[in-house]
């Protein structure tokens, strides 16, 4: 391999003096710099759709800094998270994944106990001393190893026994995480699922066969009573945008109108009318990407989506490069957690995807996602930097 | 290569993300560049809104300048029933009580029921606020001050009408009310090219809707003003994109002198009131006077310078909105008393003798007779085209019998001769011209719209073959007999107050057929009659047409018609007003109305020699024209030459003439 004898070839005469941060000079630079910006975009992006304080139920009018400095905070929490993240060997995870299994599980049962707390309809969050953690986001990348070390584990054919392991490892959360019920999050455990089936090997006829009784069982639930009434609009209006302007289309239509009015160049940084005036729900979470549509344009919003491409590319090369087959599955489990989330997240507010509430990596408001997002990319990070030793 | 290839499969994966993102890149082109534009639109939709601002109404003066209505503000409480509606059912009940209470605690006293009836009635547009009560400061500053507490319930500054007397020409001024859905229709077409219509309309706008509020709304309407804001989500006012300020109406000067009109309303209702309960002479039918009218004419130019009508109603009625309840318990339920009709220009009546001046201005001008012709009447007709008397009418006679022995014209009018006229109708039956009467009549305008500026007016009924097949298919085909009837103004023939006073306006002019004329002049908002820089225009008369009134038709009929309050029919009820300072001419009818008391009729013009008035008073079931209805005339005489004036009362009569 090419890319093994160019990284041979700086391994000089002090190799015993660089030995120990050998690692650190094999950091992703473009992987960290694509977040970074992100995420700085996202917390000015957050700023311009709550200054006004229209769109999140304030009195309108003062310059509103609450949102801007927590998610600037969550910024740099995150940032230390993804560096440590990056630190520790990713094959150490693997020996302590079963408690932190054990502990992701607990939690998503405890956010539906009672001591969890309800907002807009589904218990998914704890809240302690002002500070919200929902356990369903850390829980991505909690799934993403689990099922990796899974795999990894396996030497050879996947077995009907073993897949039926595996797909118990990832339902028990998936079905959690119903329970709040937060369809959005299962979906991205489903993708996670998926993707690692299919990079792990699993036979292309049990893929088959899964994906039958997924659509059997999205069927199913379409037609029984397991999800409200407004989530069921949601997933399916988007197919007949104009059917209800009052009801639960105005989202979508006034979404793609804020970004349609963004032309090419956009409005400019806080002068969205659209956004300032808070046409568009949940603008700084769910609809975070209307704000980068509306206030720069197609120049922008097409600049964002790049950035998020590169991640994507850095992340499926990192899948590529991976010592062994675990830290493969980390990369595409990352890679599909990240792929569907910026998909359906930008897709439903361009109408061209259901709306569900999946936040936006590291543009939404909100601090669960920011860490699980930084915690994620930390862990691709860690299996670039640790491809040779 | 092997399926099962783990580069492979990592490729698929790779194909899968780039896919997905490619459709996100071609929907963001789709979107932002091309089409972009129809979002621009719908993007400001949102959140512009126009807020019209209506312009005060003009005012009306009266001929002398003296204002008759103006605007007052007025704090009006409204609900809208259509943000009530989407609050919870407790919620809407405790709105409602909590508005009843206020409301009771503030001086008016409201039950909720009253609210619900208010939100309930038809006349509303239920997705617009609609008036509940008038509020004064203090509840207009509990209310503005609560607004979050009670959605749906606001509180307006408004701007209503304000009347100066009362009822007084109430059927003249005619009152505002909320425009309905077909009056927007008729006045702005479909809605779309609304701007091109220079005073546009709101669902809650003011239209006149009788009167001279209706007739001259365009006039009277102001230009509203335009403000465009900017809102957020909430509707919460951001900023003032633009602000086009409202323009007022204009002033109305009217040809009504408001004194006269108060003498002429003062003196109908009391003389109905003396009359009312009677008993008519010579038959058993009690005079019931439940209604009348009487309008008085400048001859010289048209100007109607009093209207009165009874019953009639206090406009205040309608400020702020009327129930539909409030309406119906106004209006009632006996036509007959319906307060809300115009009579004179809505009620049609046969007017009796009063008629006779037309049918001896026809028979002079055609030659039928002279001023000095004599016939002799004995008391009875018999018709020329019967054998004898006794076939079914056949013969008619004079009322009370009386003989009048050899008369020529002027005393067949001073005294009423039916017998005189009877002939000249026959005759023109017989002899020809055929329709010499009719056209007579038609050319003093009868029959037909006399054109003054006010709404929904009648054209009372001028028969003759043609028109009564046309009106009546059903009754006997137009006769001789007919034409005798209608030669004394009985029978199918019909005359509005109104046309009345213009027949009797346009003899005493010389022959000039005036459209009567209600409005002189329109002035700026708050002009004065005596500043030219404020008059916006001049409505100048208009002539409808010529009677050709030559000495030897004038003549002989004035005479007669000078000697009806001297020695006639009327000498009873002008005796005491001084006929030699002011001269009067006039006649007297008692029309016949099957099963009820006689209509009475009174019609005159004065003074003669420099005439400016002509006053017709038509009071129903009310008996002969000389009892109830000369009094009525001879008081508004009183008024306008300033003689001292009488009671009016029913004159005790011994006179059995028509």
């Amino acid at each position: 391999m090419t890319l093994t004898t160019r990284s041979r070839s700086g391994v000089g005469p002090d190799r015993s003096r660089r030995d120990l941060s050998a690692p650190w000079r094999h950091l992703d630079p473009v992987l960290v710099v694509c977040s970074l910006a992100i995420a700085g975009l996202g917390v000015l992006m957050v700023y311009s759709a709550t200054r006004n304080g229209v769109g999140i139920g304030r009195t309108p009018g003062r310059n509103d800094h609450t949102y801007l400095v927590k998610q600037f905070g969550f910024l740099v929490v995150g940032f230390v998270v993804m560096m440590l993240t990056a630190s520790i060997d990713y094959r150490k995870y693997r020996d302590w994944i079963i408690p932190i299994y054990t502990l992701m599980c607990l939690m998503l049962a405890l956010v539906v106990s009672p001591l969890g707390a309800t907002t807009k309809g589904a218990q998914s969050r704890f809240e302690l001393a002002g500070l919200q953690l929902q356990p369903s986001e850390l829980a991505k990348p909690v799934l993403i190893l689990a099922l990796a070390s899974l795999f990894a584990a396996w030497k050879g054919d996947i077995d009907v026994r073993r897949l039926g392991m595996a797909l118990g490892v990832a339902l028990l959360p998936m079905a959690l995480i119903m329970l709040q019920p937060d369809l959005g999050t299962a979906l991205v455990f489903i993708a996670i699922t998926i993707a690692i089936f299919v990079a792990a090997g699993v036979r292309g006829r049990y893929l088959a066969i899964l994906a039958l009784v997924g659509v059997i069982a999205v069927v199913g639930i379409l037609k029984s009573d397991v999800l409200a009434t407004y989530q069921k609009e949601r997933l399916t209006t988007f197919l007949d945008s104009k059917q209800d302007t009052g009801g639960s289309t105005y989202n979508v239509n006034q979404s793609q109108t804020t970004i349609a009015n963004g032309g090419p160049w956009g409005k400019g940084l806080f002068k969205g009318p659209q956004t300032q005036l808070g046409f568009v729900p949940e603008q700084q979470t769910d609809f975070i990407f209307t704000v980068v549509g509306e206030e720069l344009g197609f120049a922008g919003a097409a600049t964002l989506l790049l950035l998020f491409a590169t991640i994507m590319w850095r992340t499926w090369r990192a899948a590529q490069l991976a010592r062994d087959q675990l830290g493969t599955l980390i990369c595409v489990g990352v890679l599909a957690m990240f792929g569907f989330q910026v998909f359906e997240s930008v897709g439903m507010t361009m109408g061209i995807m259901p709306v569900t509430g999946i936040p936006l990596p590291f543009m939404s408001y909100g601090g669960s996602s920011s860490l699980a997002c930084f915690a994620a990319i930390g862990l691709v990070l860690n299996v670039h930097m640790h491809r040779f030793r | 290569m092997d399926p099962d290839s783990p580069r492979l499969r990592l490729s698929i994966l790779a194909v899968v993300v780039l896919s997905l993102f490619c459709a996100l890149f071609a929907r963001l082109w789709y979107l932002q560049v091309m089409t972009s534009g129809t979002a621009a639109a719908a993007a400001s939709a949102n959140r512009v809104r126009t807020v019209a601002e209506e312009a005060p109404r003009g005012r009306i003066l009266d001929a002398k300048g003296r204002v008759l209505v103006d605007n007052t503000p007025s704090l009006v409480l409204t609900i809208n029933p259509y943000d009530l509606k989407h609050l919870s059912k407790d919620r809407q009940a405790e709105i409602k009580l909590a508005v009843a209470t206020q409301l009771t605690e503030s001086g008016v006293p409201t039950k909720v029921t009253t609210i619900e009836k208010r939100l309930a009635d038809k006349q509303y547009n239920p997705l617009q606020p609609i008036p509940v009560a008038t509020i004064n400061d203090d509840l207009y500053l509990y209310f503005s001050e609560r607004a979050a507490d009670y959605p749906s319930v606001s509180v307006e500054r408004d701007s209503v009408r304000h009347y100066y007397n009362g009822s007084a020409a109430a059927h003249v001024l005619g009152y505002v009310g909320r425009i309905s859905q077909d009056e927007i229709d008729a006045k702005q077409g479909n809605s779309t090219n609304a701007k091109g219509i220079p005073k546009p309309y709101q669902p809650n706008s003011n239209i006149g809707k009788s009167g001279v509020e209706k007739e001259y709304e365009d006039d009277l309407r102001g230009v509203p003003g335009i403000k465009t804001i900017e809102v957020d989500s909430k509707g919460t006012p951001i900023r003032v994109v633009s602000d086009t300020p409202p323009q007022a109406g204009s002033d109305l000067v009217l040809t009504i002198d408001i004194d006269v009109q108060k003498a002429a309303e003062a003196a109908l209702a009391q003389q109905l009131d003396a009359v009312r309960g009677g008993k008519e002479k010579g038959n058993s039918h009690l005079t019931k006077a439940p209604a009348g009218a009487t309008v008085t004419i400048d001859p010289n130019n048209g100007n109607v310078i009093a209207m009165a009508s009874f019953p009639t109603y206090d406009p205040i009625e309608f400020v702020n909105g009327i129930s539909s309840d409030r309406y119906a318990e106004l209006q009632g339920t006996d036509p007959a008393k319906n307060p809300f009709l115009n009579r004179a220009i809505q009620g049609q009546y046969a007017p009796g003798s009063t008629f006779k001046l037309v049918t001896a201005t026809a028979a002079l001008e055609n030659g039928l007779i002279a001023g000095n012709t004599r016939f002799v009447d004995t008391g009875t007709y018999i018709l020329r085209g019967c054998k004898d008397g006794s076939a079914p009418g056949c013969t008619k006679r004079n009322s009370g019998g009386a003989q009048n022995g050899g008369i020529a014209l002027p005393q067949a009018l001073t005294a009423s001769s039916d017998v005189f006229f009877y002939s000249l109708g026959d005759r023109f039956w017989q002899d020809g011209p055929k329709s010499g009467l009719q056209d007579t009549a038609r050319g003093y305008g009868l029959g037909a719209d006399t054109g003054v500026p006010l709404p929904f007016e009648a054209s009372g009924f001028i028969p003759d073959p043609a028109t009564l097949k046309a009106a009546h298919p059903d009754a006997t085909a137009y006769g001789e007999g007919n034409n005798v009837d209608s030669a004394v103004g009985q029978g199918y023939v019909l005359v509005t107050p109104l046309q009345l006073a213009n027949v009797y306006a346009t003899f005493a002019n010389g022959g000039t057929v005036y459209q009567p004329n209600i409005v002189s002049k329109v002035l700026v908002y708050g002009g004065r009659l005596d500043r030219p820089e404020d008059v916006v225009r001049t409505i100048d008369p208009v002539v409808k047409g010529k009677v050709d009134l030559g000495p030897a038709v004038n003549d002989p009929i004035l005479q007669g018609l000078l000697g009806v309050p001297r020695s006639g029919t009327a000498q009873g009820a002008f005796a005491g007003f001084d006929l030699n300072a002011f001269p009067i001419a006039g006649k007297t009818g008692t029309a016949q109305v099957d099963g009820k008391a006689d209509t009475s009729v009174f019609a005159a013009f004065g003074p003669v020699g420099g005439v400016r008035y002509a006053t017709a008073a038509i009071l129903e079931e009310s008996g002969f024209g000389a009892d109830a209805a000369a009094p009525v005339v001879r008081h508004i005489f009183e008024v306008l030459s300033g003689q001292t004036a009488s009671a009016v009362t029913a004159v005790p009569s011994g006179d059995t003439t028509r």
